[in-house]
């Protein structure tokens, strides 16, 4: 359970990050606004690989199709009030076709299968022009403005986002904190006894490939915006792995994993860009050394402390 | 014979691998709140039995009754949504769940709907349930503990212990005793008699010691290759010549 000293420092913690940009320049800004944006599709990813175990290498595809239904309903004309909840429920529908195969293979098979869909899905946005603009892309997708308020400011899209960011992390807590959370862990930890003690695996394995594909769908919403110009490249499958990634490093099935493991994909290698040419090649030997020495990941350093304490 | 109240009717089931038959025709009736014993030697079929029995895998003919109802067949979720309930010959917990969690997670699926589960509280109103077992199982001082991290005898009572959590009519137990020291197999023993008194459920139990079965089955079974050799009250069945040929020994 959370403590209340937890609660006040996660608390302190979300303040400050609301605060910082502030004192950034707007490249900063928006790399923290492109932070909420990836932490929506982590968080979303670390429901369906970490709590309910289902290995997914197709997350970049559902930011994709979100991105893609944003950028065609603004241009269109549509309030992003609308374009939001149409592209969750189209990531939603997609994310629960894309279980289907969960139900009959698991583990690498299971990743090939995702990432055979997220090439499919890579390939349409490349290839069906009239849609998606090929590799021109959709440029000229208009910041969001609701009830006469325009977020159109990197200042003010960036708390816009994060106050979205936050309403999908405060939505999976209290998803992952109903006997939900229990189920998800079950079906992880042991499909089969599960099953015998009245778990249908079916639906909630379904069920945890469509909410988090949903999650990237509104994520994908506001990558749109962010940027405002889409083409096929932010979706490739690679973007895949580097999500999964995320939730690895940051520790898989821990609920603030994902915190972690989108600092280390989106702002680390930020960071390391004073190395020029040697930037990528570090951030390559520091996950290698994370997943080494830390394959829990980054959350599971307290744990491994507290256990060698206890051990002395 | 005398008979017995049927409750399980398992008639005639078989399954073959090719050309082995693993179960060969075995026949067995469950009365209400009874308790069978079923033994034999290793690769006698009794696991299989059980698998053809939950619908783990499906026999190759015979089939299964259970309250009149055919549920041959049917999928391990249907039949713990009739009251079925079972554990595994090797360890099946939720290794990341703590005890208590393991506890609830073996029974707040029977409770509301699946999108009424969504809205219910984190315990799904088991938590008092889930104390009475850890307390019934003398596991208490390991309750907020995850799984994995214990004894492989204190995660065996946590196996049998979630089989009764949702307080099934039927529960088929395979092999309760393997790998536990013999302090706990009598605490074992002592639980399930209480259980069975208490929940008023229907076991049927596959055991290697002998001991342990004698004493808690008022009715045993021997499987031998596929077959049952011999049936009845435990003590006729040890003193059974075949059976003492096949399997017990001299």
């Amino acid at each position: 359970m959370t403590t209340n000293l937890q609660k006040l420092a996660m608390l302190a913690a979300v303040a400050a990050f609301a605060v910082l940009p502030v004192f950034l320049k707007s490249y900063g800004v928006y790399l923290c606004t492109l932070f909420c944006v990836y932490l929506m599709a982590t968080f979303g990813l670390n429901l369906t690989v970490g709590y309910a175990g289902q290995m997914s290498l197709g997350q970049a595809a559902f930011l994709g199709i979100g991105a893609y239904i944003a950028a065609i309903g603004l241009k269109f004309g549509l309030p992003f009030l609308i374009v939001l909840p149409m592209a969750a429920v189209a990531c939603f529908a997609v994310g629960l076709a894309l279980g289907f195969p969960a139900l009959r293979v698991q583990h690498h098979y299971l990743a090939f299968a995702t990432l055979g869909f997220n090439i499919l899905v890579y390939l349409l946005m490349r290839n069906e022009e009239k849609v998606t603009g090929g590799t021109f892309g959709i440029s000229n997708i208009p910041r969001p403005s609701i009830l006469g308020i325009s977020f159109d400011g990197t200042l003010p899209f960036f708390w816009f986002t994060l106050f979205f960011t936050l309403v999908v992390i405060g939505v999976l807590w209290w998803l992952l904190s109903s006997p939900w959370g229990r189920a998800f862990a079950a079906l992880r930890d042991n499909p089969i006894r599960a099953e015998s003690l009245g778990v249908n695996i079916t639906a909630y394995t379904l069920l945890a490939f469509a909410i988090g594909a949903a999650c990237a769908g509104v994520a994908g919403t506001f990558f749109a915006t962010l940027v405002q110009f889409i083409e096929p490249a932010p979706f490739h499958f690679s973007w895949s792995l580097m999500m999964l990634l995320a939730v690895i490093v940051g520790g898989s099935g821990r609920f603030l994993g994902p915190v972690l493991g989108t600092v280390i994909i989106v702002l680390l290698p930020e960071w390391l860009r004073f190395m020029q040419n040697w930037y990528l090649a570090v951030f390559g030997f520091a996950v290698v050394a994370l997943m080494i020495w830390l394959p829990g990941g980054l959350l599971s350093i307290p744990e491994r402390f507290f256990a060698k304490e206890g051990a002395k | 014979m005398t008979t017995r109240p049927s409750f399980l009717e398992v008639k005639d089931v078989r399954k073959a691998y090719g050309a082995i038959k693993a179960v060969d025709g075995v026949s067995l009736s469950v009365g209400p709140g009874e308790i069978v014993g079923v033994i034999g030697p290793n690769g006698s079929g009794k696991t299989t039995l059980f698998n053809s029995i939950l619908g783990q895998i499906k026999p190759t003919s015979g089939n299964v009754e259970f309250c009149g109802e055919d549920i041959t067949g049917m999928s391990p979720l249907e039949l713990s949504r009739r009251g079925v309930g079972r554990t595994f010959q090797t360890l099946q917990v939720f290794t990341h769940l703590t005890v208590r969690d393991n506890l609830i997670a073996a029974a707040q699926e029977f409770k509301g709907t699946l999108g009424g589960r969504l809205f219910a509280k984190n315990d799904a109103g088991l938590g008092h349930h889930a104390d009475e077992m850890i307390e019934l199982f003398r596991l208490k001082h390991v309750a907020h503990l995850k799984a994995g991290t214990l004894s492989y005898g204190q995660q065996k009572l946590i196996d049998i212990a979630m089989a009764f959590m949702p307080a099934p009519r039927l529960v088929l137990l395979d092999e309760p005793c393997a790998g536990v020291n013999p302090s706990l197999v009598d605490q074992l023993h002592d639980r399930l008699v209480e259980l069975n008194k208490t929940q008023g459920g229907s076991f049927v139990v596959i055991e290697h010691n002998m001991d342990f079965i004698m004493k808690l089955c008022p009715h045993v079974l021997c499987m031998v290759e596929g077959k049952v050799l011999a049936e009845g009250p435990p003590a006729e069945v040890q003193a059974n010549r075949q059976v003492l040929e096949a399997y017990l020994g001299n």
